[in-house]
């Protein structure tokens, strides 16, 4: 597999930040009450990822190992500055939406997790691809849990209403909890269930004789080789 | 350690890249702040924006210190609504959560006019939600229960007053469970926007 490709497929599935890492969970439980502002907290978290990310590549000789951590915050802290300057000019209602959420993204360990563990080791375009993919990973399990919460908590989809059925539970934080956890089991399931059968398929693989005849050449070529 | 030694030493490096960093990001957001600025006017045709679903035309009303601070709150202005001859005030409602408070927009219908004397208060078209301070259970107070205010306009005409106690009766007591404090500023802000109409709009006639 190619590496960009893996590195895409390990920040969407395979190390989902959600489902998989369990990381910003604050954010998330908060956050996903309705698929729009799920869906605006996730773009939100991919950008500031992207961009420190990039930043933190492009600086990784640069800094020295002592004082990473703080200068990878100020990079962080300065992104999500930029992008609340941003939405608050242009996307007033979202950024009225996440509120408190929306500074809180300094915080998120994601992001700082994926700037210690990948951006700080890595080359640019590897370190821009990981950023951009864990967020992606990111956006589609927020996005999950706020459609699946909203549908059954106020009987809407991405505002709009589509039934008068509504329970009051998946609106409040131990509907969260719920939802969350059911979507991490049924996430793990099924990339088991992936990886279980990607397995078996190799080793199959590995045990098929190998294309081609193995026996010796009827003319005798290989025994007069031999004598 | 000689001063040379100090340049050198992996501490001074540290420092510098620091340093560095963080002024690049100083300069980098002083630029952006100037850039995205929001005036206040901008701000203000988006609280319109938000409060009528369209923009319309407002004149402000000046008040003094003194016709703008009461014991419930604080008027942050007052403006005439010439489309519809509403009046929008902005009010802070004290008595919030950790002694903070909560700013609104309330939009008061009327009848008759300011400038012969006749304005009365005929009932509260709507309240809009603007800013809070300290109120970590704002997200209780709902679209619904803004909408709450709205539905009592036969009392409010009479010169009733909101209350936000817990196990309080009657039609203008109005709180949310669990958001107590929240409900009180929210009711202050409120009332004061009805006591200036009362007492600074229509001169003590209403």
């Amino acid at each position: 597999m190619n590496r960009y490709v893996k590195t895409a497929y390990d920040g969407l599935i395979t190390n989902n930040a959600t489902f998989k890492l369990v990381l910003g969970t604050c954010a998330t439980l908060a956050m996903s009450t309705s698929a729009v502002n799920s869906f605006g907290m996730g773009l939100s978290v991919t950008v500031v990822l992207l961009l420190s990310n990039v930043v933190i590549s492009l600086l990784r000789k640069v800094i020295p190992n002592t004082v990473r951590i703080p200068a990878f915050i100020v990079i962080i802290a300065t992104m999500v500055t930029l992008l609340r300057m941003v939405l608050e000019k242009y996307i007033p209602s979202l950024y009225d939406a996440m509120g408190v959420f929306l500074p809180l993204i300094v915080v998120n360990c994601v992001i700082l997790g994926r700037a210690e563990a990948f951006a700080s080791k890595q080359p640019v375009l590897d370190s821009a691809i990981d950023g951009l993919f864990t967020g992606l990973g990111l956006t589609f399990a927020l996005t999950l849990i706020g459609v699946i919460r909203e549908f059954l908590g106020s009987g809407s989809f991405f505002g709009i209403k589509v039934m008068d059925f509504s329970i009051g539970f998946f609106t409040n934080s131990a509907g969260a909890f719920f939802v969350y956890g059911i979507c991490i089991a049924l996430f793990v399931l099924a990339t088991g269930q992936i990886e279980k059968r990607a397995r078996a398929k190799r080793a199959r693989a590995l045990r098929r004789p190998p294309e081609g005849p193995l026996d010796p050449p009827e003319d005798g070529s290989a025994e007069k080789e031999v004598q | 350690m000689t001063a040379k030694q100090f340049f050198k030493s992996t501490a001074f490096k540290s420092l510098a890249v620091l340093i560095v960093i963080v002024l690049a990001a100083g300069a980098l957001l002083a630029v952006c702040n100037d850039l995205l600025y929001i005036s206040e006017e901008e701000r203000f045709a988006r609280s319109i924006e938000r409060i009528y679903g369209k923009p319309v035309q407002t004149e402000e009303i000046a008040l003094t210190e003194e016709q703008s601070t009461y014991e419930s709150g604080t008027v942050e202005s007052v403006y005439f609504v010439p489309d519809d001859g509403n009046y929008l005030l902005q009010t802070t409602g004290n008595g919030g959560y950790d002694s903070g408070s909560v700013t609104l927009w309330t939009v008061l219908t009327c009848s008759g006019t300011r400038e012969d004397g006749t304005l009365r208060l005929t009932g509260i078209d709507r309240v809009v939600y603007e800013s809070n301070e300290k109120q970590s259970a704002i997200s209780s107070l709902t679209s619904a229960y803004y909408e709450g205010f709205t539905q009592y306009d036969d009392l409010v005409a009479e010169g009733g007053l909101f209350t936000a106690e817990k196990n309080g009766s009657g039609d203008l007591n109005h709180l949310v469970a669990g958001a107590t404090r929240s409900s009180v500023a929210a009711c202050n802000a409120v009332n004061t926007a009805l006591t200036c109409f009362r007492t600074v709009l229509t001169g003590g006639a209403a």
